[in-house]
């Protein structure tokens, strides 16, 4: 209140859907300053459509995150929905059948995550990361521990076809879940629903809301859109890599917390978590651009995930004081 | 017994934009026990702060002086050395600790290796004065909420303090427990010892305390002493204008009964195998407020939960909605059948922290509103403003954040959200625990509009003027069964309270 810089910077790291603006700026002056090549609409596109593969996914899980859970098996059950999906179209299976099929796996592994976190009372953070180890050594397992190749041309089109010359197909699709799940949260009953379970458990079932069914219904989503991120990765790359989502599991839950989304529930949004996606692919293509080691941006990476975990105390201690 | 013990004069303490605290002088005598009052807000906790060293010597204006002489504290342990010792209400107990070791933590007897012989020995005195019934051996998670906190006043006296400062002790506590500490105290008066007793119970200024000190929005309005002072006075001290009637009469007509519980038995919620509430029955008329009485731990909570369905493990129960059994399985079913509930805590499970008040208002009601799946924003607003408006919650707007109001406006929120639902049986736990004074007259002149109304209300309670003033009807529970159904003028502390303790729990 008394200084005026410092405040409208708190006010930018405390509301909800900006957070992630401030770094995203600051991401893109220096990139360009460094390497003007950064902002050539080629690299834009490809910064786009890298972002699109994970807020796809960041999508469900910050509904997830709102109704104060995690799921730590995302990475895995990607990487299954693509294999599933890919074997079952080399099989010969036709590709609606077996896209459905890769879905089906995914919802089937966030649906045990869902049962055993809700029914049988296991702690999501431990119980979804043995899940992740369980579903990783599944693929190995049905794989051989071999990457599932020579995809045929109608599953290799969900991916790699371009609109306008040069947009992949992957922005529209994460631009329509993306917006479709911005309006599902803000705007119905069931998003204001998933935030109250979220903001107290208790609450919202003294308030006749079931919010075991609401965790359910989540972790079975989260593992769908998986799916749906591991068939399109396959798609992409022409082959199903058993380590597809590797790794994933933590960007994209930074980028829902850089978001403003809180690691403890009861707030989320999806226009923040967008950014936090394109904030995320931004760094990843810039140490490219400027040809840095990928050693260094596991480090960089870890950084900013703990930052985040910083930023999300900072905006609770906010909310909580006064 | 005159003799100044502690004075503290001029205290001014400032933060950022807001004076908590401005010219405030007290002074406590020798032997005295001397309430300190006031609501939330009105600065009691940032004196006894400075009082405790908590903020040092620099960071207020004003001066303290213990015996006559002048003192700067450094911080906490300054205070301690010169024997002022603070009783909180978070009681920062060693959970896994046993008693004596909770006791004397810091202070343990003995040169390198502990003297347990001792430890035990002065602890056992020590209980043995006061008048508990557990050992110094006994683990510490075991006690219940009462004994902790005597346990925590305990932990403070053996310290040998001139002057003791206590939080609101009594709010953990059982009848019989504040009758121990009230003899406690009065003890220690004679040993010359002083103490600060901060409370919300006007009633326990006038049963436990010499003098009252009224604060209000940082100042001193009063010191008086209490033989001096009608309630109404403090009341008015306190908030600043004057309540008639603190508790607003009910019209005394009842309708047809509304609810109706038979064979309710809950299981205890931590020895298996028994039952904390065994084979109860009652019925609630429309219009009519049941209360019910009883000891803390006497399962009181449960009846509303099991009725709720917030219990349901291993309960039994019959219920009949206007004489229409109406099975009861999650709260979700008692909503469709037009009960609500107010929750004991709400901190725990009253609100939404995240959430505005407009949309804790709605949460229950949310289903309601017209369309399947989309919120009709405009309609949201506009049925959240009827209880927003009812029960004149004071707040820049239905889009502030609820945890930016005080307990009592909070309270209105919790029980306004029952008010947009087409609600008729209302179970309220603990009404207006953590309320303010002035919160508090409006909350019940709410409740009797809405028996008015033809609502028909449970309220649990442990505030014992509350229980007996606003109960047309009050059910005493003691080890689980109902001791006595007290009606009109036979709802009195004296009979409420002998039948609570008629039973001694097995």
């Amino acid at each position: 209140m008394e200084k005026k810089k410092p405040a409208l910077l708190k006010k930018f790291i405390a509301s909800q859907e900006l957070s992630a603006l401030v770094p995203l700026i600051i991401m893109i002056l220096i990139s360009t300053i460094i390497q003007p090549a950064f902002l050539s609409p080629a690299n834009i596109f490809d910064i786009l459509r890298t972002a699109s593969f994970t807020f796809i996914l960041a999508v469900p899980l910050t509904y997830l995150m709102a109704s104060c859970q995690m799921d730590l098996s995302i990475g895995a059950t990607t990487a299954f929905g693509g294999v599933i999906a890919a074997i079952a179209s080399n099989a010969g299976l036709p590709l609606v059948a077996s896209l459905a099929l890769g879905l089906l796996a995914g919802s089937f592994v966030g649906l045990v995550n869902g049962i055993l976190v809700v029914r049988c009372g296991l702690p999501g953070f431990i119980s979804t990361m043995g899940m992740q180890y369980a579903v990783n050594g599944l693929i190995s397992v049905i794989t051989g521990n071999n990457a599932v190749l020579g995809l045929n041309g109608a599953f290799k089109a969900i991916a790699q076809t371009r609109l306008f010359g040069n947009m992949s197909l992957v922005v529209l699709y994460a631009l329509v879940i993306g917006i479709a799940g911005h309006i599902v949260l803000k705007k119905t009953k069931y998003g204001r629903e998933v935030l109250a379970v979220g903001g107290n458990r208790d609450t919202a079932y003294l308030s006749g809301i079931d919010p075991d069914k609401k965790h359910i219904q989540l972790y079975t989503a989260v593992g769908f859109f998986a799916a749906l991120t591991g068939i399109l990765y396959a798609s992409r790359f022409s082959s199903a890599q058993i380590n597809a989502g590797q790794g994933t599991e933590l960007t994209i839950m930074a980028s829902v917390i850089i978001g403003g989304s809180s690691m403890f529930g009861g707030s989320g949004t999806v226009v923040g978590s967008g950014l936090g996606c394109i904030l995320f692919a931004m760094i990843t293509n810039a140490l490219i651009v400027m040809g840095v080691s990928t050693f260094w941006q596991k480090v960089v990476f870890g950084v900013i995930l703990i930052l985040a975990l910083f930023i999300d105390r900072y905006r609770r201690s906010k909310s909580a004081g006064g | 017994m005159n003799e100044t013990i502690l004075e503290m004069r001029n205290i001014t303490k400032s933060f950022p934009g807001v004076k908590a605290l401005n010219n405030v002088s007290i002074e406590v005598r020798r032997g005295e026990i001397h309430a300190l009052v006031g609501e939330n807000g009105a600065g009691k906790s940032t004196l006894m702060k400075v009082l405790s060293g908590a903020y040092n010597a620099h960071e207020f204006e004003g001066e303290i002086y213990v015996g006559g002489n002048r003192q700067e504290f450094a911080s906490v342990r300054d205070a301690k050395a010169i024997g002022i010792e603070m009783v909180y209400q978070e009681m920062n107990m060693m959970l896994d600790g046993t008693v004596a070791e909770n006791i004397y933590v810091g202070n343990l007897p003995g040169k390198h290796l502990v003297n347990f012989r001792k430890l035990y020995a002065d602890t056992q005195d020590i209980l043995d004065r006061v008048g508990l019934d557990f050992k110094p051996q006994d683990i510490v998670r075991t006690l219940n909420g009462g004994q902790m906190q005597m346990l925590a006043i305990m932990r403070a006296i053996s310290r040998r303090p001139q002057i003791i400062v206590m939080d609101e002790p009594t709010s953990a506590l059982t009848g019989d427990q504040v009758d121990l500490l009230v003899d406690f105290l009065r003890d220690m008066r004679g040993e010359g010892v002083a103490c600060l007793f901060i409370t919300h119970k006007l009633e326990e200024v006038y049963r436990v305390c010499d003098r009252v000190t009224v604060m209000r929005d940082g100042e001193v309005v009063f010191t008086k002493g209490v033989g001096e002072v009608s309630e109404e006075d403090l009341v008015e001290g306190m908030i600043g204008r004057r309540i008639e009637n603190m508790y607003a009469p009910g019209t005394g007509v009842l309708g047809e009964e509304l609810l109706r519980v038979e064979g309710l038995s809950v299981p205890h919620p931590t020895y298996p195998r028994r039952d904390i509430v065994r084979d109860i029955s009652f019925s609630v008329r429309r219009g009519e407020i049941l209360g019910i009485g009883g000891l803390v731990g006497a399962g009181r909570s449960e009846i509303l939960g099991a009725v709720f369905g917030q219990l349901t493990h291993g309960v039994r129960k019959k219920i009949y909605v206007r004489g229409k059994e109406t099975p009861i399985t999650c709260p979700r079913d008692a909503i469709r059948a037009g009960i609500g509930l107010v929750p004991e805590d709400r901190k725990i499970n009253g609100f939404i922290w995240a959430f505005s008040i407009l949309h804790n208002l709605t949460l229950p009601s949310l289903r309601e509103l017209p369309h399947r799946f989309f919120i009709n924003f405009r309609e949201e607003r506009r049925t959240a403003g009827v209880p927003f408006e009812r029960m004149r919650v004071r707040a820049p707007g239905m889009d502030t954040q609820i945890t930016n109001l005080s307990g009592g406006n909070q309270q209105k929120v919790v029980l306004g959200k029952w008010l947009i639902k087409d609600v008729s049986i209302l179970l309220v736990d603990e009404p207006t625990r953590g309320v303010d004074v002035g919160s508090k007259a409006e909350i019940y002149a709410i409740m009797r509009e809405l028996c008015a109304q033809g609502i028909s209300i449970i309220m649990v309670s442990s505030d014992m003027p509350e229980l007996v003033s606003m109960s047309d009807r009050c059910l005493v529970i003691a080890n689980g069964t109902v001791t006595a159904e007290l009606q009109g003028e036979d709802i009195s502390q004296t009979n409420v309270m002998q039948a609570a303790i008629a039973a001694k729990p097995a």
